[in-house]
């Protein structure tokens, strides 16, 4: 398969840049949307390393509370907004059509309008740090009344949300009508490879809850430039129906989050354990399960207002569990009985469960809604999302650069320096956000500028610090292997790890509409009945 | 199957992860012992901590050793493809069996603590009113709802106001029920004391409230914990528990302060 000839179109070729900037084929938007998340995820760390600075010491006047609280929130809005949600849907992108066997998404050109909206709007929601009143300062969950107060900045932030929105809603739609619709001849949906089934329900939940953050998102511009009054007491409004309706959207969107990168350390773990995934309808139903749950959990964002029926939030919060504990031992029992190997992509892949192991494990104290009255809005918190998005979501878009990688750029990265990434990271990660808990519980609230040295917060602080910026070193090996491959011609073959699904069934990377001719598709490991087609294992 | 020993390297780079989890888990532990709270609510929210954190631990350290074991043991040794395991029924059922179990079994513990924290104060006990505003926070006392030894007939209010640079100090009485009542006109705040292992909501157009008996005295520093703007880190307070001779005794020289001293005041008849 590896010396299929591509039929070359002989006549007029656009100029390179043209071409990506014209482009409707999903592999090039795919990488578009690649570049400008991984573009974003640096300057969302640069922020961060600015956060942690000014966290170093005690009483510190690195900057100040305003530039902090500015900076804090763009850091959120940056990773979360501009980073992580949309780096899945260039994964999604590029992988979809490739795993079901299909030439292209069901509507290429509304693909590209759907990337074509983030520049823009990340843009924008930057352009506030040049504007009187500076950026959006009132936390990435714009909390009115405060968000009624700050500068054109947050105006900025809120359009900016809006159309990062409607990218991601119509994206959805997208995945969703490729997914029913441009399966491979012989791909049942329990077939489906089970990171396509984890943006399918990513989709979903974007499409069902994406519109409610928007209509939230238009009420508070109303509020804030027409005087309008959904969230003013004075007028009748209601202070809290802003938590209500952002974490309608924001606790699903923690899904949105996560789901894929799950996604992805269950294509990975497999290929590396030589087995294939355990439990896969088990793992289907937990993802179907977590996206219908997480509807029903939002509150427990707001367990300190007052105003929330406690046991209901609280059941549900625990309930979400389940589902996750059943992907805990998915994973586990993949490895289990395996023949297992580590290559970098698989250290990422358990990193990622390591870390969401403790992720979820933290996340049951706020379950417990006593607990969480003590611990809400402290360092705790910021420890718990962190493991979640950053040990669990961020390990796992490492994870899938590694593997995809000789499939995007036909050229595999450096193993050594990989490895050494992988080791950095995974160092600097637990020293920069485990001192974080003790912070917590010790009481140091989220979200402040400055700490009085009588807190005795600096110790823990100091080292966190320095975890941070041992996560900014762990980037330097990952440049150089990067720079290195490009430095190199593409050499990779088809399949250079054993895989599973149809994505390695063509060239690396694939041509123009992706597949001459396609194995047949009898399990949801194609290629493996294909390289064992004795029949073995099954 | 030949037994082929584990590099060298892989083999150090296992026992580093080990000891890294065994270090995390050791420090979590040890950071966890808190001073349990110095309310009778927040003990029993430190209990539940301490049952939250003794499962979280069993899940962790089983499932980690579960993942170190499952990656030592089953290291690729060869070519020969492992056994083609898919699932299967019963041991899927216990995936799902298992956590419904724990967290069952989690929610109804937590239920009773919120029922029993819950438990509301009897209607005379001393009332506070805590009003938030950017930056710092008002302690209002009303001179007929002073708890024990309220004289109904007192008149007025005592009210300390603190500053960003001049943190506010809430004296209260141990070892009696005292009431918040929590408010703001501006933004949301969040009233936390680290002590109490609890914190409220101060929402405008809305009126909250807790109860809380102290066991300790002394001073325990606090502060906003929702954010509210420029300063909100500098909105910090102090919370003071005395004995009620003590607080009696402030109360008079406030009042003597804030009211006049022809004012009528509460405190055991000075």
């Amino acid at each position: 398969m590896a010396s299929v000839a591509v039929p070359q179109l002989s006549g007029y070729q656009r100029p390179a840049v043209l071409d990506w900037i014209m482009t409707v084929d999903h592999k090039k938007l795919g990488i578009l949307y690649l570049y400008f998340t991984l573009f974003f995820f640096a300057v969302g760390g640069i922020l961060a390393l600015l956060v942690r600075t000014q966290l170093a010491v005690a009483d510190n006047s690195f900057v100040g509370n305003d530039a902090y609280n500015q900076i804090f929130t763009m850091h959120a809005s940056a990773m979360l907004f501009l980073f992580i949600i949309p780096v899945w849907a260039g994964f999604g992108n590029y992988l979809v059509p490739l795993q079901i066997g299909a030439a292209d998404m069901a509507f290429p050109r509304i693909n590209a309008l759907s990337f074509w909206m983030l520049p823009p709007a990340g843009l924008l929601m930057f352009a506030g740090f040049i504007v009187d009143g500076g950026a959006a300062d009132g936390g990435w969950t714009a909390y009115s009344p405060l968000a009624q107060q700050t500068g054109v900045g947050m105006d900025m932030w809120i359009i900016a949300v809006i159309v990062l929105g409607m990218s991601s809603t119509i994206g959805a739609a997208n995945f969703l009508v490729t997914m029913f619709r441009m399966r491979a001849p012989g791909m049942t949906m329990f077939r489906m490879p089970i990171f396509c089934w984890t943006m399918l329900v990513t989709a979903l939940l974007q499409l069902l809850a994406t519109p409610v953050l928007a209509a939230a998102l238009v009420m508070l511009f109303i509020d804030r430039n027409y005087g309008g009054q959904f969230f003013d007491p004075n007028g009748g409004g209601n202070v809290v129906l802003w938590q209500n309706v952002f974490w309608f959207y924001s606790h699903p969107a923690v899904y949105i989050m996560i789901l894929p990168g799950m996604g992805i350390v269950s294509e990975i773990l497999p290929v590396f354990s030589r087995k294939p995934l355990f439990g896969y309808k088990a793992f289907v139903f937990a993802t179907i399960g977590i996206g219908g749950l997480g509807f029903s959990v939002w509150a427990h964002h707001m367990f300190t207002t007052g105003s929330v029926l406690l046991p209901f939030f609280g059941f549900m919060t625990f309930m979400i569990g389940v589902p996750t504990g059943v992907k805990i031992f998915n994973w586990l029992g993949t490895l289990w009985g395996g023949s297992i190997s580590f290559p970098t992509p698989m250290l990422f892949a358990l990193g990622f469960v390591s870390m969401f192991l403790i992720g979820g494990i933290n996340g049951t104290y706020s379950a417990a809604v006593p607990v969480d009255f003590a611990l809400h809005d402290t360092y705790f918190v910021v420890a718990h999302i962190h493991y979640v998005l950053f040990g669990g979501s961020v390990f796992a878009v490492f994870g899938g650069l590694y593997y995809w990688f000789p499939k995007i750029w036909g050229r595999k990265l450096n193993e050594r320096l990989g490895k050494l990434h992988f080791v950095l990271m995974f160092v600097g990660f637990n020293v920069a956000f485990f001192p974080m808990h003790m912070l917590g519980l010790d009481g140091m609230p989220r979200r402040i500028a400055v700490y009085a040295d009588s807190a005795g917060w600096e110790a823990l602080n100091m080292l966190s610090t320095g975890g941070a910026f041992l996560i900014a070193v762990s980037m330097i090996p990952f440049l150089i292997a990067v720079v290195m491959a490009f430095m190199r011609p593409k050499d990779q073959p088809d399949d250079p790890w054993e895989a599973n699904t149809l994505e390695w069934a063509t060239t690396s990377p694939p041509p123009d509409y992706n597949f001459d001719s396609l194995p047949p598709v009898r399990s949801e490991r194609p290629l493996f009945d294909a390289r064992h087609s004795n029949g073995e294992g099954h | 199957m030949r037994r082929v020993p584990l590099p060298r390297r892989l083999r150090l780079f296992f026992a580093t992860g080990v000891a890294a989890m065994l270090a995390l888990a050791a420090t979590g532990t040890a950071s966890a012992i808190q001073p349990g709270g110095i309310t009778d609510e927040a003990r029993l929210m430190n209990e539940l901590f301490w049952i939250v954190t003794i499962a979280g631990l069993a899940v962790f350290v089983l499932v980690g050793a579960a993942l170190v074991y499952a990656m030592i043991r089953y290291r690729r040794q060869g070519d020969e493809l492992p056994p083609q395991f898919h699932g299967g029924a019963k041991i899927e059922a216990a995936m799902v069996g298992v956590p419904v179990v724990i967290v069952i079994a989690l929610f109804t513990i937590s239920m009773i603590t919120l029922v029993q924290i819950d438990d509301k104060a009897e209607d005379d006990a001393l009332t506070i009113e805590v009003t938030g505003f950017q930056f710092s926070w008002q302690f209002a006392y009303n001179m007929d709802d002073l708890g024990t030894n309220t004289d109904a007939a007192a008149e007025g209010t005592i009210a300390i106001i603190g500053t960003p640079q001049n943190d506010p100090v809430l004296v209260m009485p141990v070892d009696e029920p005292v009431e918040f009542l929590l408010k703001s006109n501006d933004v949301i705040h969040s009233f936390y004391v680290k002590d109490f292992l609890y914190k409220l909501d101060l929402i405008p157009g809305r009126e909250n409230s807790f109860t809380v008996t102290a066991r300790e005295t002394g001073d325990f520093s606090a502060q906003c914990a929702e954010l509210c703007g420029t300063n909100h880190a500098l909105m910090r307070f102090v919370v003071r528990v005395v004995e009620r001779d003590e607080f009696d005794a402030w109360v008079a020289e406030e009042a003597a302060r804030q009211l006049g001293t022809g004012t009528r005041v509460s405190a055991s008849g000075q």
